[in-house]
């Protein structure tokens, strides 16, 4: 299954028999989808963590001037 | 107070009042049949006045003038009485919730949907639609408009505790109203291509069943999420 | 079974589980999109037909596939939401109805782009193209009753319902469209090269693909269920714990 590399050289597969267009932009979509739905989740998760500290933070404090009054 | 109504008596009663609300509205009967007509009368300034062209697209823009004139009624379906607090009413009484929502949905199609399917062969004739088709129209047009209304009442039910919804009915209920669109086009087509007429509205009259059975479900479970 | 069934229901426990299971899907999923990338790019021998845009297939079929599980699992996961009232189920449905949309997004876009040789066209009114266009905008529905409905509870309920009609409605119009297409134009003009004929060095990266792509979903889906369990849960002490080991 393995026997050959289609292509003979780098700019052949670049020019892809004249479909460069359509496989390149394919794949390119692919790629980018791929990194934006694994990076936006993880960007998040960040997000969030921060947002939680800060409102135990804020919320620690509310807490202890409470108890100070 | 004490004899229980039945059933049968809830529906009815359920029926007459909307109909008799509908009476006393009179913008409720006459808009969405007004609002068909401006529609269909569009296309044919839009498209091109040539009867050849009409003729072919006819069906199509009946099917899809009676499909917004639908969607554009839906919105009075519950929201008045969600907002008198009558449908809190509804979803408390002790009979089943379906044959309730049911009536409600078919005094709907009465004011809305049937006017549309009454004048559509006026219109039709407007819009040269070839003389073999109009059967074909007129009884597609009587068996869809009634799923029309059917899959509508599940959309507005999701919606009507929502402040403003107008776009957002729309794009809930459009797709799904997709199925019905196709049989009734297709079988008005098909008809016309010589097809006997039987098999395609055997479709559209399970289609019909379909609906009558499960949308109030739907359409239920939905009001008494909506509504707590 | 049921212990089993109302843990799985906890966030808590599905949260440190996937957890643990994440590397087990990304280190499998990474190897077979490599492989399976670089071999439908350099050794796939080009179709007699098609030439080398048959590359398309590899990322075309396996987004087109997964495409149509969506419905079914929002309609599975909205069944449970209302029946047995199991936050995760909505979290999930949540979550996998943007990613719906996207993966049905790119499914029409590489189908597109692929069919722009073969059939002349950017788009046609093909009866497979069709019926997706109306999955998207099926999902965009319940995305939008979603984002308009403020309260969790009844957003939840309201979605699970709108996702089994949806889920029905995805039937009866695959149904309807494959027929109004076939009474409208030949079929067989646009078919792809009879799959069952094509040999091995054709279809083994394609399953590859369509696994690694699972794989990819499945990554995606855990993720933003992960975070969206991170948020309703927020007031619950192990997240708040979690928080502060941060």
């Amino acid at each position: 299954m393995f026997e050959t590399i289609q292509f003979s050289s780098l700019g052949e597969f670049f020019e892809m028999g004249g479909y460069a267009f359509n496989v390149w932009s394919v794949y390119m979509l692919f790629i980018l989808f791929f990194f934006i739905n694994l990076y936006f989740p993880l960007l998040k998760k960040k997000q969030i963590i921060r947002e939680q500290k800060r409102r135990l933070v804020v919320s620690k404090e509310s807490t202890i001037e409470i108890s100070e009054t | 107070m004490n004899q229980q109504a039945t059933t049968g008596q809830a529906f009815r009663a359920t029926l007459k009042r909307d109909l008799i609300i509908a009476y006393k509205r009179k913008n409720d009967l006459v808009n969405p049949f007004m609002f068909f007509l401006i529609v269909a009368t569009l296309f044919p300034i839009g498209i091109s006045p040539g009867p050849d062209r009409l003729g072919e697209i006819a069906a199509g823009v009946l099917w899809i003038s009676a499909l917004l004139a639908s969607l554009l009624a839906m919105d009075n379906l519950y929201r008045s009485d969600y907002e008198d607090g009558s449908l809190e009413q509804l979803l408390l009484s002790p009979h089943p919730l379906y044959f309730l929502v049911l009536a409600k949905n078919i005094s709907h199609w009465l004011v809305s949907g049937l006017p549309v399917v009454l004048v559509s062969p006026l219109i039709a004739y407007m819009l040269n639609l070839p003389d073999a088709a109009y059967a074909a129209l007129f009884i597609t047009l009587l068996l869809g408009t009634p799923v029309l209304s059917l899959l509508g009442s599940i959309g507005v039910a999701l919606t009507v505790g929502l402040g403003s919804r107008g776009l957002i009915l729309a794009v809930i209920t459009l797709p799904l109203s997709v199925p019905v669109l196709i049989a009734g086009t297709l079988t008005v087509q098909e008809t016309l291509n010589g097809a006997s007429l039987g098999g395609y509205l055997a479709i559209m009259g399970a289609m019909l069943l379909a609906a009558l059975t499960l949308a109030p479900l739907a359409s239920s479970a939905a009001l008494r999420i909506s509504v707590n | 079974m049921w212990l089993w069934f109302s843990k799985l229901g906890s966030p808590k426990w599905f949260y440190e589980l996937s957890g643990r299971w994440l590397p087990w899907l990304v280190i499998p999923m990474a190897l077979l999109l490599i492989v399976g990338i670089v071999w439908a790019l350099l050794f796939v021998p080009p179709d007699y037909q098609q030439g080398n845009t048959i590359r398309i297939m590899y990322i075309h079929v396996p987004f087109a596939s997964i495409s149509l599980a969506f419905f079914p699992l929002m309609a599975v996961a909205g069944t449970i939401t209302l029946v047995w009232r199991m936050k995760l189920a909505d979290m999930v449905a949540k979550q996998a109805a943007p990613l719906g949309a996207w993966f049905t997004a790119l499914a029409l876009a590489s189908g597109s782009i692929w069919g722009s040789d073969i059939w002349g066209t950017w788009w046609i009114w093909d009866g497979r193209l069709t019926s997706m266009l109306l999955q998207f905008f099926l999902l965009i529905g319940v995305i939008s009753l979603r984002s308009a409905l403020e309260d969790t509870d009844a957003a939840a309920k309201a979605c699970a319902v709108l996702s089994i009609v949806g889920c029905i409605n995805v039937f009866v119009i695959k149904f309807s469209v494959d027929w109004w297409n076939t009474l409208h134009q030949p079929a067989g003009d646009f078919s792809l090269s009879d799959e069952a004929a094509n040999p091995p060095e054709v279809w083994v990266p394609l399953v590859i693909m369509i696994v690694a792509i699972y794989l990819f979903f499945a990554v995606s889906l855990i993720l933003s269920t992960r975070n969206e369990i991170l948020q309703r849960e927020r007031r619950a002490q192990w997240v708040q714990e979690l928080v502060e080991g941060h």
